[in-house]
């Protein structure tokens, strides 16, 4: 968020936020429609078991149960820890093989002779354009430039100019965001060999 | 629990949950369609059908939650239809609906401009910015609600911030 903007959105959304009232007719119009509708007549046989409902217990019976409770997981993890511990290691280890998400450095250039500030973005950094990691440097000679980890994989990225124009990489193959209209640029990150 | 008493077959108790949703969803509603009509047609419908399909509500405490993302689908739906329709927007419900708080004649003339403004966001930045900036969601949240992922509804919010400014500064400066 821009803060220093003239129009502050924090305004806006405060104006917007203030309370609506609907005219009190509008619940017997609801009404009216709901008692047309077949009543719910019963609690399906799972529904009587996961609604919540309030439960009167002894605390002496509660106690109880407790003590028994633990007494009976401290039994059987005395019994099993071991056993369990020198066959789960290597099963464990096997299943899920610690993980590196693999990364490539990838060198983002951009000429903008104009621009005081030039940032990427990405599915790579949520589409941050403040992400640390991915302010472009002034290199010189209208070029920004700037090297940042991306994962391996295919990705969308874009350029934004001084915090608010979104330029596509003119060197990179171009995609349309389905979810915009807009166009991205397109980028392949691949393991070095 | 309102919600099973309903389900036990009192529907007249349903009339609580309309009564305690109904002005806070309205204002969503609203917002996102732009006119009185369209917005009570959304919010109906999503009552109407919450009802019907109460008993697959799997979370009653959650009601409210459940019977949001029903009326964000409606909305949707009513928008597309309307959008078909015709392209012309009241945008003066909003602030008609609006509390009866007096604004000043200046003030209210800004909230025309941001009402206005607003109806010409594109839909899902409309509904992306309403859900993060007026119904204050996080983007977890969002994303389980409207079923777009995260980096998108960040994206719609960012562009919508940055339309917002534009044609608000526009307003300012004219």
């Amino acid at each position: 968020m821009r803060d220093d903007d003239n129009v502050k959105i924090r305004d806006v959304a405060r104006a917007l936020r203030e309370p609506v009232r609907v005219d009190a007719s509008f619940n017997e119009r609801v009404m009216r429609v709901v008692r047309e509708l077949p009543k719910h007549s019963h609690l399906s046989f799972w529904r009587r078991w996961a609604m919540p409902r309030t439960i009167t217990v002894r605390p002496l019976a509660a106690s109880l149960a407790a003590a028994s409770l633990v007494l009976f997981a401290l039994v059987g993890l005395w019994h099993v820890s071991d056993d369990l511990d020198r066959a789960a290691k290597p099963i464990a280890k096997a299943i899920f093989p610690p993980k590196v998400a693999p990364e490539q450095h990838v060198q983002f250039v951009l000429v903008a002779p104009d621009a005081k500030k030039v940032a990427v973005v990405g599915d790579f950094n949520g589409w941050d354009p403040s992400h640390l990691g991915y302010q472009a440097q002034h290199r010189g000679g209208g070029v920004w430039a700037v090297t940042a980890s991306v994962p391996i994989g295919h990705h969308r990225y874009s350029f934004v100019v001084d915090d608010s124009l979104w330029v596509a990489d003119p060197t990179a193959p171009r995609v349309v965001d389905n979810d915009f209209g807009t166009t991205n640029s397109a980028i392949v990150v691949e393991e070095q060999r | 629990m309102i919600v099973e008493r309903v389900l036990r077959g009192n529907a007249e108790a349903f009339g609580s949950l309309v009564e305690r949703y109904r002005d806070r969803y309205a204002r969503y509603a609203l917002h996102m369609l732009g006119n009185r009509e369209d917005a009570e047609e959304a919010l109906q419908d999503a009552f109407t059908r919450a009802y019907r399909s109460l008993a697959r509500c799997d979370d009653p405490e959650r009601f409210g939650a459940w019977l949001f993302r029903i009326l964000v689908n409606r909305c949707r739906t009513l928008g597309a239809r309307r959008g078909r329709r015709a392209k012309t927007f009241v945008f003066d419900e909003t602030a008609l609906l609006s509390a009866s708080e007096d604004h000043p004649a200046e003030q209210g003339a800004w909230r025309e401009e941001i009402d206005r403004a607003l109806q010409r966001l594109r839909p899902e930045q409309r509904e992306a910015f309403l859900l993060k900036y007026v119904e204050e969601l996080g983007y977890d949240e969002m994303s389980r609600l409207t079923g777009v992922g995260v980096s998108a509804l960040k994206m719609r919010v960012m562009r919508a911030c940055d339309r917002l400014r534009e044609l608000l500064s526009e307003v300012h400066s004219a």
